[in-house]
């Protein structure tokens, strides 16, 4: 037990939280714009996907900032796709998300084996780049604090950065630009908006459109950092676990990156946790994040309707 | 989704006849999407397709194939059908399968599966066991107000970890390091229908769960009440339907369907015993079944019929030819797409419609399409 306590309150266990973080924030503000806009976004599972392969098979051939740049686009893409059969073609959104999610998992798989010539589980023999990590070893000229902040700051990746200043692009959008109050408008009630001339599904479509640009970036991050390359479902679950984030950050950006962090404390806790206690099964480790999930979820919706019935609205 | 009860026979075949356009008219783009995806991909497109098309009939054994996939699409479909008529979003089928298949493997593998009680038993303790796991979203969503999608959604993956955990050190095994377990007694499999085929039991088990489901759905106030409650949940609560019971009763009878499946996979023919992973993703297919069928029980095994076809076809096309299987992924959210969209033959000519001051139109017309 002291290892484990040791471990938590060490700076690579920080380091290792914020990697583990990364792509989750990233799929969880994309959620966030979805959910504000009135669409829960069921695909972000599988946007993150397809941006996890589009990100590899393009780094193979392109710098790095190309790959992201095209995981970010073909999460848009993807949006872009919910948005037309979801708003124009009035398909429930749930049903596209899914379709989308089945797409993903069989796509990626079909896309993997043609660019490898045949393999069906990694893209190993792909030389796919890395995403590089911000090297601030510099501040360890700071006297006393410098050492410190060197090994809390240093070595994470250039998108952790990003995803945590959207944190506050998200929040400065959303709550003091006027396009923020349109898609809360729209996403609160949609009637209002539409009677004032505002755009409705122009906006849910661009609220679309930018949720899967961030997922895409976060698979992005999952496989030119994470891990370095693609492996078949190699998202395992993050997608729907940063919906269940979005839920329980209570629909605010800061909201978001709190439970974001906390799901990605307990991956991350699930990656040091073999080497520390052989005795607990990988498969129990593994579950956590999920266990974690469901309690949260529950706990806060047990909170949640608590204040929905203290303010009367019940 | 609609399930309105016909008025009048004439009426009725009239939308059955419409939606089997629909969804034929939304295979034929699928599968041209597929031709162009695989024109481009492969070395021998022609022999690809084909192999797609004709392979699940080709021999008496492919034939046995897919009407196992038929089978068990029927049962995924079904279970979510029921959920889909609550208006639950209930994704937790392929968990229940997994949970199933543990508690008849447990049943099977114990001194009781080497006696008569082995499947009765098995298929009972197999759909306790997928009921408890589909009630447990249901209990969460109606008392605490937590997100069917993603409780059911986490429970999926647990239920994975799980099986895979006890395969590995709980259950007994043939030899030490392989994830599947021993062998099921002879007692405790299914007895095949056709000889050396896959068609096994489960094939009147889905028959009976096709009609079965379709009673409790039609014929009874509970299935009244619970497509009242899809309808309209706040108007079935006023009439005085209980809705959040109804919804975790939905929920709790499509986990015994999703632990039936479990059962008959690891009871089949196909299997005989427990392996890791042994799913394979059919569970989610379901979606697809229950969509196109419009979550109507009795056109259920229909749609799966069809799509089992297609599914069989691409497993063979991947073995046969340099086409991986996954290809039908594509097949399946573009059908699910095209279907559960307000599509149609006029769609196109709507597309190039883009006068802005039409654009409210389609949303008047799919509200009233629903």
């Amino acid at each position: 037990m002291m290892e484990l306590f040791l471990t938590v309150f060490s700076a690579a266990f920080f380091v290792t939280v914020i990697r583990t973080t990364t792509p989750l924030l990233l799929a969880t503000l994309g959620g966030l714009i979805a959910d504000l806009g009135g669409a829960l976004n069921v695909a972000l599972e599988g946007m993150m996907l397809i941006g996890c392969l589009t990100a590899v098979i393009v780094s193979v051939y392109a710098p790095w900032y190309v790959a992201v740049a095209a995981g970010l686009g073909a999460g848009a893409l993807l949006g872009l796709i919910m948005a037309f059969f979801a708003f124009r073609l009035k398909a429930d959104i749930i049903l596209v998300g899914f379709a989308i999610n089945i797409f993903a998992a069989g796509g990626t798989v079909f896309a993997l084996a043609l660019a490898t010539g045949g393999d069906k589980g990694t893209s190993i023999n792909l030389p796919s780049k890395a995403i590089p990590a911000v090297d601030l070893s510099v501040l360890s000229n700071i006297p006393v604090v410098g050492p410190t902040l060197t090994a809390f700051l240093s070595g994470h990746s250039v998108l952790s950065w990003f995803a945590a200043f959207l944190v506050f692009a998200v929040w400065y959008f959303l709550y003091r630009t006027p396009w923020g109050l349109w898609l809360r408008g729209v996403g609160e009630y949609p009637a209002a908006p539409e009677a004032a001339g505002i755009p409705v599904n122009k906006i849910r479509t661009w609220s679309l459109v930018v949720s899967g640009a961030l997922a895409g970036l976060g698979g992005a991050q999952l496989a030119m950092f994470n891990y370095v390359g693609f492996t078949r479902e190699m998202t395992a679950g993050r997608g729907f676990i940063a919906l269940g984030a979005v839920l329980l950050g209570a629909r605010h950006p800061v909201g978001a990156l709190l439970a974001a962090l906390l799901f990605g404390a307990f991956e991350a806790l699930a990656v040091v946790m073999p080497g520390l206690f052989n005795e607990i099964p990988a498969e129990i480790i593994r579950m956590i994040p999920f266990v974690v999930t469901i309690a949260a979820l529950v706990l806060f919706s047990v909170r949640a309707q608590r204040a929905l019935a203290m303010r009367g609205a019940k | 989704m609609s399930n309105i009860p016909a008025i009048d026979r004439a009426s009725r075949w009239k939308t059955i006849r419409r939606e089997t356009l629909r969804a034929l008219a939304a295979l034929a783009i699928a599968l041209l999407v597929t031709f162009i995806v695989v024109l481009f991909t492969s070395k021998a497109p022609f022999e690809a397709f084909t192999q797609l098309l004709t392979a699940p009939v080709s021999r008496v054994r492919t034939v046995g194939l897919w009407i196992d996939d038929v089978v068990k699409l029927t049962i995924t479909g079904l279970a979510f059908s029921l959920v889909f008529q609550a208006r639950q979003f209930s994704m937790g089928v392929q968990g229940q399968v997994y949970i199933g298949a543990l508690a008849a493997t447990y049943v099977a593998l114990s001194p009781l599966g080497a006696t008569w009680a082995g499947i009765p038993l098995g298929i009972t303790a197999a759909m306790l066991a997928g009921a408890v796991y589909g009630f447990l979203p249901g209990i969460a969503k109606a008392k605490l107000g937590a997100n069917e999608i993603v409780s059911s959604l986490m429970l999926n993956y647990i239920a994975i970890e799980l099986c895979n955990f006890l395969v590995r050190t709980n259950l007994p095994k043939p030899q030490a390091g392989v994830l599947t377990t021993n062998d099921f007694p002879d007692s405790a499999v299914f007895p095949a229908l056709v000889a050396n085929t896959r068609i096994d039991l489960g094939l009147i088990f889905a028959l009976v769960a096709v009609v079965v489901v379709w009673f409790a759905l039609y014929r009874t106030s509970w299935g009244l009440k619970l497509r009242l409650v899809g309808h309209n949940a706040r108007f079935a609560e006023y009439s005085g339907i209980k809705a959040t019971f109804i919804m975790v009763s939905a929920m709790t009878a499509s986990g015994a369907l999703g632990g039936l499946l479990g059962s008959m996979f690891v009871q089949g023919q196909t299997y005989g015993k427990l392996t890791v992973l042994f799913e394979g993703g059919l569970a989610f297919e379901g979606i697809l079944v229950a969509i196109v069928a419009r979550s109507r029980p009795l056109a259920v095994p229909v749609v799966a019929l069809f799509y089992g076809y297609l599914r069989q076809g691409a497993q063979l096309m991947n073995i046969r030819t340099d086409v991986p299987a996954e290809v039908i992924g594509v097949v399946t959210a573009i059908i699910i797409l095209l279907v559960s969209s307000s599509f149609s033959f006029g769609f196109i000519k709507k597309l190039f419609n883009r006068d802005p001051a039409r654009v409210s139109a389609p949303v008047a017309a799919g509200g009233a399409a629903k």
